[in-house]
């Protein structure tokens, strides 16, 4: 609204200059409008006559008014007969204001003029008085727009010249803005930094700059920086960015909102620019989670050893940290082992540490090893507890089928032998 | 401890040999593989040895150890002829009596004999002859078994000249067991066989036994050998087994004195010339005073009598031994074997005559070719 503003002032006072102008050229040109006015009435009997009786030959004579719409760039003209109307900035989009400059090849018309979008101004008598009409019938954009001229065709078939002036830039500033996340991946309970960067990616220097962010509330809390500020100007080229950080409080798939970046240029113009709005994953929080794997290398032969190897594995999605295991065999009596209390600082998600323990078989029976394992899973102290077989064999009498057979072997040569003594 | 030799001689002597060892085995329920399994359970320390000319004979035995079969090498037996198996003693006579010699020094020696066999017959006069000359103070007990009637004249004459032998010899003694008598306890010839080989087995070994046991009564083979030197030295045995409807002792010594319980047809008490009574049983069945007075009853017919209890387990059981001072039934066998001997006499000298009238007809006569 306030640039708005200005620029209808700007055109006032253009066209208070004109009219100052005119003002000073009234009291010279009295003199000679009350001097042309004696000859005008002088030969109007005349002149209306000779116009009269001339009417049908003038439309003979190619008098007929008509127009040509052409569409110009910033330097781009039109020229017809000894006419040029050259299109040297679009001054306002907004107020629908472009200024055009005028003239005439041998003088008599040199004009630099601000034309409100469709209001026709004339030039040397306009199209129906053997000059030209030029009306700014649509204001495209910043560089260019569709300008109408009215003729006489007696005057030729206007054309368009492309500008033979090297394109300037001029003074356009333009904006870019991007907001990112520090992380593609976010879990509940991560910290993420925000960057807001924008850029003066025009020619000419941005004012005002202001951004209007909305906050993805209430996925994510703000822990500082909140709003993000940068500069009030920015020269071409130039960025600046700013950073504040929020924590992800819950779950979910987010609809992070553009961020809006405004500003005006050096005519006041109010410009705008936003970055795309994109999706983020908040992830549940992470947390640590321990599974115990215990293998023994099999049954134990009585007085015999073995081991049981004993794996801690993360499987969550935090590090495990401060972790305890302590190991008991129930019953406690017959089978002994050491060395299943351990302790480990950190498991890394997805890591494990390793260990085993020798054990020792002294009475023949079934054992379970029992594993409790504590650790701080970045929730909480948390618990997890493992436990494994392990059985003790009795005795094992290799050959005792023989003991079988030696009866039997005994009785056979019994049988054998009392058949020999009967044997005759 | 009594050493007691047995010698079983020819096919008959051998079974009953062989019935002996399986007594000692467990006696009439003894399955075929006790002798797998169990030694026999003699009461005394007893040797065994079967001794036969048929080695078939020999083979058929089944509780007698291999080492106590002696085959003496004759063809296949004697073939029932007594002049043949006397020789063939002799030829072996030596190895026989080594083998005795082997089984070490006896007390007694019970010589088991069929009277009418040609191994048994010939070889028993001839053995005990030698074992009472290689062992004058033992004493030879000859259980001598009398032939079935109707098994031929030749039986009958091995059976009389055996019993003649027999008789003359310096021994102690013979216990005579009629098979002809004892053919009543048994069916067909095999088990009447089997049942008297087992009937003589048992009491042997129940005298074996006795001899050979702490008694309440003392009876030995001191007095066992008393008794078979009184009357003729021809005795038998008598037995009984009280059952649980009649538990008398009294009654048990009457009915082992009874014709029926005997093994040889004799009449106790008109032919006894000494006796021997020996009681076994529970104390409770044992009433001394009854055994004596029908110990008493018996010594008024048969002279002199020798009791002896023995205190076992069980119902009463008695076997009683005896001499006898007349045997009218070995008259009659010699009667039978003579009459039979004279047939066979006959008979020779007339199909001798017939012969002779037939070779008659070529006489002077040449082969003509």
């Amino acid at each position: 609204m306030k640039s708005g503003k200005r620029a209808e002032r700007s055109l006032k006072r253009a066209i208070d200059l004109q009219d100052e102008d005119k003002g000073k050229k009234q009291s010279l040109d009295i003199l000679r409008l009350l001097s042309l006015a004696v000859i005008i009435l002088l030969l109007s009997t005349a002149w209306i006559g000779a116009v009269l009786g001339a009417d049908d030959d003038d439309d003979e004579n190619g008098n007929e008014v008509t127009y040509n719409d052409f569409t110009l760039g910033i330097g781009d003209r039109i020229e017809i007969s000894n006419y040029r109307a050259e299109l040297i900035e679009i001054q306002s989009v907004k107020d629908g204001i472009a200024v055009l400059h005028v003239s005439r090849t041998g003088g008599g018309l040199d004009e630099q003029r601000a034309f409100l979008e469709n209001r026709a101004n004339n030039f040397v008598g306009g199209a129906e008085k053997g000059g030209i009409t030029l009306t700014v019938v649509d204001i495209l954009d910043e560089d260019s727009a569709k300008v109408r001229i009215e003729y006489q065709e007696s005057l030729g078939t206007p054309s368009r010249r492309a500008s033979d002036r090297p394109i300037s830039a001029g003074d356009k500033p333009a904006l870019t803005v991007q907001k990112s996340f520090d992380k593609s991946k976010i879990s509940v309970g991560d910290e993420v930094k925000v960057t807001v960067t924008v850029k003066n990616e025009g020619t000419g220097k941005a004012l005002n700059i202001k951004l209007d962010d909305a906050p993805p509330l209430p996925e994510f809390s703000y822990i500082a920086g909140y709003p993000p500020k940068i500069r009030d100007s920015l020269d071409p080229g130039q960025s600046d960015s700013a950073v504040y950080m929020m924590n992800a409080i819950k779950e979910g798939t987010i609809n992070v909102s553009s961020i809006q970046v405004s500003y005006t240029d050096s005519k006041d113009n109010i410009k705008m620019n936003s970055s795309l709005p994109f999706e983020i994953v908040i992830n549940p929080k992470s947390v640590a989670d321990l599974t115990i794997r215990m293998d023994s290398s099999g049954p134990l032969p009585l007085g015999g050893t073995g081991m049981v190897n004993i794996s801690l594995v993360n499987v969550g999605t935090a590090p495990a940290t401060r972790i305890e295991a302590k190991g008991d065999i129930r019953p406690p009596m017959g089978l002994e082992g050491s060395g299943f209390d351990r302790s480990f600082f950190e498991i890394p998600p997805g890591s494990e540490v390793n260990y085993s323990v020798m054990l020792s078989g002294k009475d023949p029976g079934n054992y379970t090893i029992h594993l409790k394992t504590t650790f701080d899973g970045g929730d909480g102290y948390a618990i997890r507890e493992g436990s494994t077989e392990v059985v003790v064999l009795k005795r094992e009498y290799k050959y005792e089928y023989l003991l079988l057979l030696i009866p039997i072997i005994i009785i056979i040569v019994w049988l054998y032998k009392r058949h020999r003594e009967y044997k005759y | 401890m009594l050493n007691v030799l047995i010698l079983g001689i020819g096919q008959c002597g051998n079974r009953i040999l062989d019935a002996m060892n399986k007594e000692a085995m467990g006696g009439g329920g003894a399955s075929k593989i006790a002798k797998y399994c169990l030694r026999p359970k003699f009461p005394s320390r007893v040797e065994t040895l079967a001794i036969n000319t048929a080695i078939n004979d020999l083979k058929e035995l089944r509780y007698t150890t291999a080492k106590d079969r002696l085959h003496v090498p004759n063809l296949h037996g004697v073939g029932a002829n007594r002049n043949v198996g006397k020789q063939a003693f002799m030829e072996n006579r030596d190895s026989i009596m080594g083998e005795i010699e082997k089984r070490g020094d006896f007390d007694i020696a019970f010589v088991l004999t069929s009277t009418s066999g040609g191994t048994g017959s010939s070889f028993s006069p001839l053995l005990i002859n030698e074992l009472k000359r290689q062992y004058p103070n033992i004493a030879v007990v000859t259980v001598a078994i009398l032939p079935f009637r109707e098994e031929g004249s030749i039986y009958l004459q091995n059976a009389a000249f055996s019993m003649r032998e027999l008789m003359e010899l310096d021994a102690e003694g013979i216990i005579l067991a009629d098979n002809q008598y004892m053919k009543r306890i048994g069916g067909d010839i095999a088990s009447a066989y089997d049942k008297i080989n087992s009937t003589i087995a048992r009491r042997l070994l129940f005298l074996i036994e006795s001899l050979d046991s702490e008694m309440l009564s003392v009876t030995d083979l001191g007095d066992f050998k008393t008794v078979m030197n009184g009357g003729l030295r021809i005795g038998t045995m008598g037995f009984y087994q009280a059952d649980g409807k009649n538990s008398s002792i009294k009654d048990a010594i009457e009915n082992s004195l009874k014709p029926n319980n005997l093994l040889y047809p004799a009449n106790v008490a008109d032919d006894a010339a000494r006796a021997m009574v020996i009681i076994q049983g529970s104390r409770e069945h044992l009433d001394v005073d009854q055994i004596t007075k029908e110990v008493e009853k018996l010594t008024a017919s048969a002279g002199h009598v020798f009791k002896g209890i023995v205190v076992k387990k069980g119902l009463p059981r008695v076997l009683s031994i005896f001499t006898l001072a007349a045997a009218p039934e070995l008259e009659s066998i010699y009667a039978q074997a003579a009459r039979g001997m004279q047939e066979e006499k006959e008979k020779r000298s007339r199909a001798r005559k017939q012969l002779d009238d037939a070779f008659a007809h070529i006489e002077d006569l040449e082969e003509i070719y």
